[in-house]
């Protein structure tokens, strides 16, 4: 299946050192590498463009400032005021996703969003948390969540099991979107770069510019589904403080 | 596809929970605070330049208000005293115009009576010439020598016709 030149090769996994622990392999990977890299340029630039602490910023401190009020704005929308607590959660998840998609566009670098257990373990932790703090707010009244007021009663039994299935459904769904639209286009992407090589003559020219199109629509592609990553996270905490 | 192959499933969550545990908590706890901190500054910062730049509009209104007042307390005294003024010039001129007139009349009667004076003693020139060039037209065309009482009464009678 992962032959030399499939397009599936780029989501393989090699490690780089080779650690175990307690009989677990927890090699440190490329795809461990990649999150390092995200992670300290999170931080590296988050924490050196705002050390001066100027009233007036530089470019680059307008840039972490934006990110800032970009991710209050959409969580006091959604949430409201009860929605600060959780703006650390929220921006780092928002950080972590966009700048991961941002990295896995350099070439050669690998992209930890396109796995399915990386996004899967983030919307695992989004909605175990969103439940406990749905129980933590309302109790045992937060199973009246699946109850939709207003409706004939006849079609409760109905609609009560369609709801719980949503519900459970959401980790799924927040990260296999993740997950596939990562997956898609670096697919795609490697698919034109197989075209560019094989195609006779000059004719690789036209894949190639699709691919630098590609590339332009995949970099909106990463910032658009960090955002829908976030907005979600801020819908489901919202939806633990407001039942129906 | 890699992506399904669970030889690594328990590496990337162990690397994913590291990496993403240090970054939430390093964002939490230094990043975000930081930020947090340039923001408020800066709102305050703006406040204050607020709240200053109200408190200077409402000290120039107060200014701009007292400069209104004295402007209208200023044109109202001049208005008073313009026409103080022109008051005091018109009773000046009208006195003034008053005595000129007094003089006028007084020079005017002067002069009349004068000139009726004079009329009346061009009159009277006129009379003794009148008879003393008739006196010598008649005697030198007639050798009759007229008294004066004769030639007087012939003008007397004449007097209407040639006057």
């Amino acid at each position: 299946m992962a032959a030399k030149d499939s397009p599936l090769k780029q989501f393989e996994i090699d490690p780089i050192s080779n650690i175990e622990l307690g009989g677990y392999n927890i090699s440190f990977t490329n795809s461990s590498f990649a999150m390092l890299i995200t992670v300290l340029v999170i931080t590296l630039f988050l924490t050196l463009t705002v050390n001066t602490r100027s009233i007036i910023p530089s470019r680059m401190q307008l840039i972490s400032e934006l990110m800032y009020n970009f991710i209050a704005q959409l969580l006091s929308d959604t949430v409201g005021d009860n929605g600060k607590r959780y703006f650390p959660f929220v921006f780092s998840l928002f950080m972590f996703v966009l700048i991961g998609n941002m990295v896995g566009m350099i070439p050669y670098q690998f992209t930890f969003t396109s796995h399915i257990i990386v996004t899967f373990a983030l919307a695992a932790v989004v909605f175990i948390g969103v439940t406990i703090l749905g129980f933590i707010n309302h109790g045992i009244k937060f199973f009246t969540f699946f109850y939709i007021p207003g409706v004939p009663f006849y079609m409760h039994p109905l609609l009560i099991p369609i709801e719980v299935i949503s519900y459970l459904s959401r980790p799924i769904s927040l990260s296999v979107r993740l997950f596939a639209n990562m997956l898609a286009g670096h697919t795609l992407l490697k698919v034109f770069a197989g075209f560019v090589v094989s195609m006779p003559f000059f004719t690789g020219v036209f894949p190639l510019a699709f691919i630098v199109a590609l590339t332009g629509l995949e970099i909106l592609i990463a910032f658009l589904q960090a955002y829908v990553f976030a907005i979600l996270t801020c819908l489901y905490i919202n939806d633990a403080y407001h039942l129906h | 596809m890699p992506q399904l192959n669970p030889e690594f499933f328990v590496s990337q969550l162990f690397w994913l929970a590291v990496f993403f545990t240090f970054l939430f908590v390093f964002l939490w706890r230094v990043s975000l605070p930081r930020i947090a901190t340039v923001l408020e500054k800066r709102q305050n910062k703006i406040d204050e330049n607020l709240s200053s730049a109200k408190e200077l509009q409402e000290q120039a209104m107060e200014i701009e208000k007292k400069i209104n007042d004295q402007i209208n307390k200023a044109k109202v005294e001049t208005d008073e005293k313009i026409k103080e003024t022109i008051n005091a010039l018109q009773e000046d001129v009208s006195s003034q115009l008053s005595s000129l007139d007094k003089d006028l009349e007084k020079k005017i009667s002067d002069a009349e009576k004068e000139i009726l004076k004079n009329k009346d003693d061009q009159m009277k020139n006129i009379n003794n010439e009148i008879a003393n060039i008739t006196k010598l037209t008649v005697g030198k065309i007639t050798d009759i020598e007229l008294s004066d009482n004769e030639i007087n009464k012939v003008i007397e009678i004449h007097k209407g016709s040639f006057n």
